[in-house]
């Protein structure tokens, strides 16, 4: 008997009648939400739109949940999915977003060094922002996810030295912002405060 | 020797140069001040970049992000507390259309929240069909065994204030597998062990308990997911008659459970009733356990 035909008369449905490879597509999707939400904000620069992103991501995994080939990284793949769909949506239309969080905060009662550890990484956020997109891309891949310039080509689908090349330009271009805006200065032991 | 340059030392500080490059940087490094302030101060805008995006992370994941990842679309009625599931309106694989319902347990854990503590409590009380979306019959909640699941939520609770040292007969050191041999040596039935890993949860080792009077397998597992949280599964026997899976709570710990072919199972845990059924979901086709 199927596990479909075994649920069939279940009246509190536990199991889904989804086949085994849907159940562990699913699951892995699941999984992998929460780095897909942190790489899709640094590349939205918006809660909101970065969940929307990362709907869509799903929604177009689950599309083509075929074309994922088995022994390869399945978070690499979904990396590859929002960055596709962003890139589109960039081209299509000119983002740019209304950043109200921090003057929300201001208004708060928070402590001063709260505030100012938030305005250092909203400062962060904001100069990422401002970055190309090919290398927002590279740097939230890299140094926010940690992945090892090979897996981020791989992502990307560009040679290694070009993810190279992006990475350091992003990395200088931040600090150089950073330090332009006083991020630097506020100490990092503000920012962990938080 | 390759150009000194600060992408040189971007790949030096990732860890992604070969060692004779290493080397020459090192050098550099060592005669050139400015050099090795470019060093910290890339690193530290490294950390700072790593700390603005961490708490993303730790946020719990939208519950439509979980439908989406099930196949399923959310859409929050204005001004109601009760989620509804509708088919996605997109174009989707067919084997997907049939699963309108694979949201029910986040639409059930929302009617949880809706109906607090007063139906759980007396864990008597069935919801009758069409409460949830006005549709499907949703939670079913436990009026029987009673006694069982206040000891396996009993076991959860002594698993979970025993921390990480672990209050386990059999701990999880080298392959899981021995652990469950060891302890369905005590059983009247092998116990296999779900590999709950895509969860993120992982089989910390096994107690020997007893449920309704017969001895029976905690199987205990952990995970750095906060919405998750640790989880227990008991596996006993049964002499009973098969019941579907059901839920059930006790004070804050949530329980599904069910019994199939002489077996009782209870899946156990303070997680979002979403994930539990999702979790229990899985175990019951790993151990085709329904």
């Amino acid at each position: 008997m199927s596990l479909s035909q075994k649920l069939a008369g279940s009246p509190v449905r536990l199991v889904s009648d989804r086949d085994p490879v849907s159940n562990r597509f699913s699951d892995q999707l699941i999984a992998v939400l929460p780095r897909l939400r942190r790489f899709a904000r640094g590349l939205t620069g918006s809660a909101v739109e970065a969940d929307d992103l990362v709907q869509a991501a799903c929604e177009r995994a689950l599309a083509r949940q075929h074309q994922f080939q088995e022994g390869t990284r399945f978070d690499s793949w979904m990396f590859r999915i929002v960055q596709t769909i962003w890139i589109d949506q960039i081209r299509a239309r000119d983002v740019r977003k209304e950043d109200g969080d921090t003057a929300e905060r201001l208004g708060s009662d928070e402590p001063v060094r709260q505030v100012e550890a938030r305005l250092a990484l909203d400062e962060v956020r904001r100069a990422v922002d401002r970055l190309a997109p090919d290398q927002r891309i590279a740097l939230l891949l890299v140094t926010v996810d940690g992945l090892s310039y090979k897996e981020a080509a791989e992502v990307v689908r560009v040679p290694v030295g070009t993810i190279m090349s992006r990475l350091a330009r992003a990395r200088i271009a931040l600090l150089q912002q950073l330090e332009a805006g006083g991020g630097m200065r506020r100490s990092i032991k503000d920012a962990e405060a938080q | 020797m390759q150009k000194r340059s600060d992408g040189r030392l971007v790949a030096y500080l990732d860890g992604e140069i070969e060692m004779a490059e290493r080397r020459e940087i090192e050098a550099w490094l060592a005669t050139d001040p400015a050099a090795r302030e470019t060093l910290a101060a890339l690193g530290e805008s490294a950390n700072l970049l790593r700390l603005a995006f961490d708490e993303v992370v730790h946020e719990p994941v939208p519950d439509r992000l979980i439908a989406a990842a099930r196949g399923e679309t959310v859409v929050e009625e204005t001004g109601a507390r009760v989620v509804p599931f509708k088919r996605r309106q997109t174009a989707i694989p067919s084997a997907l259309t049939r699963r309108w319902w694979m949201g029910m347990p986040i639409a059930a854990s929302l009617v949880g929240l809706l109906l607090g503590s007063v139906v759980a409590y007396l864990g008597v009380a069935k919801l009758a069909p069409g409460n949830i979306a006005g549709k499907q019959p949703a939670v079913e909640m436990a009026a029987a065994d009673s006694a069982w699941l206040d000891n396996a939520a009993g076991y959860f609770k002594l698993s979970v204030s025993a921390g990480d040292g672990g209050l386990v007969d059999v701990p999880a050191t080298g392959d899981p597998r021995e652990a469950l041999q060891k302890i369905s040596q005590s059983l009247p039935q092998e116990v296999r062990l779900p590999d709950l890993k895509p969860w993120g949860l992982n089989f910390r080792g096994a107690r020997l308990v007893v449920a309704d009077g017969r001895p029976a397998a905690q199987l205990v597992y952990t995970t750095d997911n906060k919405a998750i949280g640790p989880l227990s599964l008991i596996i006993g026997s049964s002499k009973e008659p098969d019941i579907p899976p059901t839920l059930a709570r006790r004070q804050d710990v949530n329980l599904l459970y069910w019994r199939h072919q002489g077996r009782a199972y209870a899946l156990v845990g303070q997680s979002d009733i979403g994930y539990l059924w999702g979790i229990a979901n899985d175990v019951a086709w790993q151990l085709d356990a329904v």
